[in-house]
């Protein structure tokens, strides 16, 4: 049994791949496909943040030039297909990921290394200021990056592997699947390497590093390679879903949503990125069906994750797994399901609100029809309600708080 | 509590009846993937609206060939990319008819991927139905067999316009200003090429590019048309583009004519007022005289039910999809797409057609400008736009360069 216990989180990954086609419906693949682009773009995010202490505004410029890499030798597999000769004509689009790869570095080892002297804000700053350069540059060089209406390709070209043709988003899915496992493998592998241990040793204290010969920024820009090539790859996944680039995959919307998903998951644990990956790409293809407010979610359970709970869900998660293997969870768990239980009072009060304060500016919302409520702005009732679950809340925390710190 | 139970209750009865009548046909259902939110929405809601207000009159009148018209609306928020996100997810959701008319930018994107969805599912089509993206290209060079526009493209509406301004020895210098993207460059291209064609005596003392959108202050803009000296400004500008340039001249006191494309975007007149009124000119396949006396209580209506002015074109393409759709019997892509091929039919403005070697609509298109005191006013004032000029459909047409494939 010890034997496998290493490997138990990657069987069970590989097996969840490999079922959940099976389990979801074929409308669900679409969404999928998006998740797996953004897990890697999220891991690839946090070995600059969770492990490197690096805080980027501008890994989106990455994955965009990653993507018009791809996407642009997209193209020149499909102009070489005709021919029939040439070096294009021989590499498969399922490949096409190592060229967004190649790309992302690429790009970080040109203009990685000025930026790696220092860490915090002026690194902060100066990822800005790159993420903005290179989406205004987009604008000006309309012959690569499309201009408005971006770059488009068409991906059934080429050699096939593995019969996928690439027809249809359940072809997709088995690219995807690929090579999600893939990039987290190597991005997990990563972190036990020396240079990964180094990473973090750099994050926590970058004097004591150059004091025991391991100058700061050599470790810092390796880092920034490693990590500008893994958002290239998660660009040119992105370039084969969508089968088109355009400037706004560079800009600083793409860079910020990076972010939330890496903090909203947890900076600290390894699987922290994909939770919140999965978590936020859910939040934003699923809510916006329902409710027009959904952007301003997104954005509380940023604000929410990084105020009260700074290790992201997957601290949560950390957190029970650690209470189960000390045994203590029986002692635990009343007092975290009662905690629970205030935080989705609050929830419910807050979206109570959100719908509320939407329907006196823009009319009824279709969160509010979804639920089942018909809400009156002008009633009592209805503010009422959203003090009552405001204080059931705070009362249910405050009666447990004693409970928890008893049992922490 | 117990209202919400009622309601629940009413409507599984009325679930309850929908079973029982399943001797119905389905419904047919349109997704419109346009700007519903943010800044271009201006452009995005009216033809949502305009859509679901002629829906409710042809349902009346027994919808497609007994089915029930509904709409679907999908928002892009103008980006191309999350327009593919969109209309994956109607197409995974069953809709197999496309409506979208902002932005060239999106429309390309559509284009392409409807194409290649139709060549990779030979049995599953999907047809796109353009209101408003006017690039020349898409019914010439890149025509398809999926694709139909019901408006005139940018070609034939500058083809007009020159016709005019040629007429007119009073322009001497002209001043071009235009959104930085492939409709733009269309028009200002257009616009030079015609020019020096029919009045070589023109003199182009300006011709200025924007980006798409993200303007929101024109003033370094107005200025430069001030300096240039100009007596008459070309634009092709829509939604807040053109809101926001109309505002800005004339709270500079440019008092020079502004020939545009959609000077009729809603706000524009709100905004402009009395200091628009003979200087803000439209070129569109209806004005705002409302000869027609139930035309013009149906604008009274559309203005009455939804807060937006009746959108002409938006209600043209749904009743011609209707008579398509009823003179082939079916409500099956293809066979609805071969039956509006060619198909004629008698609008509020005339006779229009649906060119067969093209997909591109031939219709009657006027010039009219912004006059005071109109017996039916737009955005509830009292000012909208007086016919200046009338071109036949013959006089509107320009060849194409189109070969197209029909499905076997």
């Amino acid at each position: 049994m010890s034997v496998f216990r290493p490997f138990a989180p990657w069987l069970i990954s590989l097996a969840v791949l490999l079922l959940l086609p099976a389990v979801t419906g074929g409308s669900a693949v679409s969404v999928i496909n998006v998740i797996a682009i953004h897990i890697v773009f999220a891991l690839s995010y946090n070995m600059l943040l969770g492990q490197g202490g690096m805080l980027s505004f501008g890994h989106a410029a990455f994955f965009g030039l990653g993507s018009y890499a791809a996407i642009h030798a997209m193209n020149a597999i499909g102009d070489a297909a005709y021919a029939g000769e040439g070096f294009w004509a021989h590499f498969p689009v399922f490949l096409l990921p190592l060229v967004g790869f190649a790309g992302g570095a690429l790009v970080a080892l040109v203009v990685g290394w000025p930026f790696c002297r220092r860490a915090g804000t002026a690194f902060a700053m100066i990822t800005l200021g790159l993420g903005e350069l290179v989406a205004t540059g987009t604008q000006m060089f309309p012959s690569v990056f499309g201009g408005e209406t971006g770059v488009f390709s068409n991906r059934m070209v080429g050699p096939v592997w593995f019969g996928l043709e690439l027809a249809q988003p359940a072809d997709v899915y088995w690219f995807m699947a690929f090579w999600v496992f893939a990039a987290v493998l190597a991005m997990w592998a990563f972190t036990r390497t020396p240079l990964g241990r180094m990473s973090n040793a750099v994050r926590d204290n970058p004097d004591r590093t150059q004091f025991i010969g391991y100058p700061p920024r050599n470790v810092r820009f390796l880092v920034f390679i490693a990590s500008g090539g893994m958002a290239g790859l998660a660009g040119g996944m992105a370039a084969v879903n969508y089968e088109i680039v355009t400037p706004e995959s560079l800009s600083l919307v793409a860079s910020g949503l990076a972010l939330v998903m890496a903090a909203v998951g947890g900076l600290g644990i390894f699987y922290g990125p994909i939770v919140g990956a999965v978590v936020v790409t859910l939040m934003n293809s699923l809510l916006s069906d329902f409710t027009d407010a959904s952007v301003l979610y997104v954005g509380i359970v940023f604000l929410a994750v990084v105020m009260f709970a700074p290790s992201g869900l997957a601290g949560g998660l950390e957190q029970i797994r650690q209470a189960w293997h000390r045994a203590e969870l029986a002692r635990k768990w009343p007092g975290w399901l009662v905690g629970a239980a205030a935080v989705i009072a609050w929830i419910l009060a807050l979206v109570l609100t959100v719908e509320l304060v939407y329907l006196i500016r823009h009319g009824d919302d279709k969160l509010a029809q979804a639920l089942g409520l018909e809400l009156n702005a002008a009633s009592p009732l209805a503010w009422g309600t959203v003090v009552i679950l405001l204080a059931v809340g705070y009362g249910l925390w405050r009666v447990t708080a004693k409970h928890r710190e008893a049992n922490a | 509590m117990v209202k919400t139970l009622l309601n629940r209750f009413a409507v599984s009865l009325l679930l309850l009846a929908g079973v029982a009548n399943a001797a119905n046909p389905e419904p047919v259902r349109f997704a419109l993937i346009d700007p519903l939110t943010g800044p271009m929405s201006v452009v995005g809601q009216p033809a949502l609206e305009q859509l679901k207000f002629t829906a409710d009159r042809l349902n009346e009148e027994g919808g497609i060939n007994g089915h029930e018209i509904r709409i679907v609306g999908f928002d892009n928020k103008i980006n191309p990319q999350e327009s593919l996100v969109q209309l994956q997810k109607a197409i995974d959701d069953g809709i197999r008819f496309i409506i979208q008319g902002n932005g060239s930018s999106v429309g390309s994107a559509l284009l392409s991927s409807i194409n290649k969805h139709n060549q990779r599912n030979p049995e599953d089509r999907v047809v796109y139905f353009n209101y408003a993206a006017i690039e020349p290209s898409f019914t010439n060079e890149r025509c398809s067999f999926w694709h139909f526009r019901f408006d005139a493209n940018a070609d034939m509406k500058m083809n007009m316009l020159t016709d005019w301004v040629a007429e007119n020895d009073d322009f001497k210098k002209v001043f071009l200003i235009n959104q930085d993207y492939s409709f733009g460059q269309a028009v200002s291209e257009a616009a030079m090429r015609m020019l020096k064609e029919k009045r070589p005596d023109i003199e182009i003392v300006g011709n200025v590019f924007h980006p798409l959108g993200k303007v929101k202050d024109f003033s370094p803009y107005i200025s430069k048309i001030k300096s240039s000296d100009a007596d008459v400004v070309i634009t092709g500008n829509w939604g807040q583009d053109i809101n926001l340039l109309i505002k800005s001249a004339s709270e500079y006191g440019v008092d020079v004519p502004f020939l545009t494309y959609y000077g009729n975007t809603p706000g524009t007149i709100t905004q402009v007022g009395e200091k628009g009124v003979d200087r803000i000119y439209l070129i569109s396949e209806y004005h705002g005289d409302f000869t027609d006396p139930e035309i013009a209580e149906r604008q009274e209506k559309m203005y009455k039910q939804t807060g937006w002015d009746l959108y002409p074109r938006v209600s043209v393409m749904l009743e011609m999809i209707k008579k398509a759709g009823d003179k082939a019997g079916s409500v099956e892509p293809v066979k609805l797409a071969r039956a509006l091929e060619g198909l004629q039919f008698k609008s509020m403005a005339g006779d229009v057609t649906m060119r067969a070697s093209d997909h591109q609509i031939q219709m009657p298109t006027f010039i009219s400008v912004l006059k005071n005191n109109m017996s039916h006013g737009a955005e509830g004032t009292d000012f909208n736009f007086h016919e200046v000029a009338a071109f036949n459909a013959e006089q509107a047409t320009l060849p194409t360069s189109c070969r197209m494939r029909r499905p076997k």
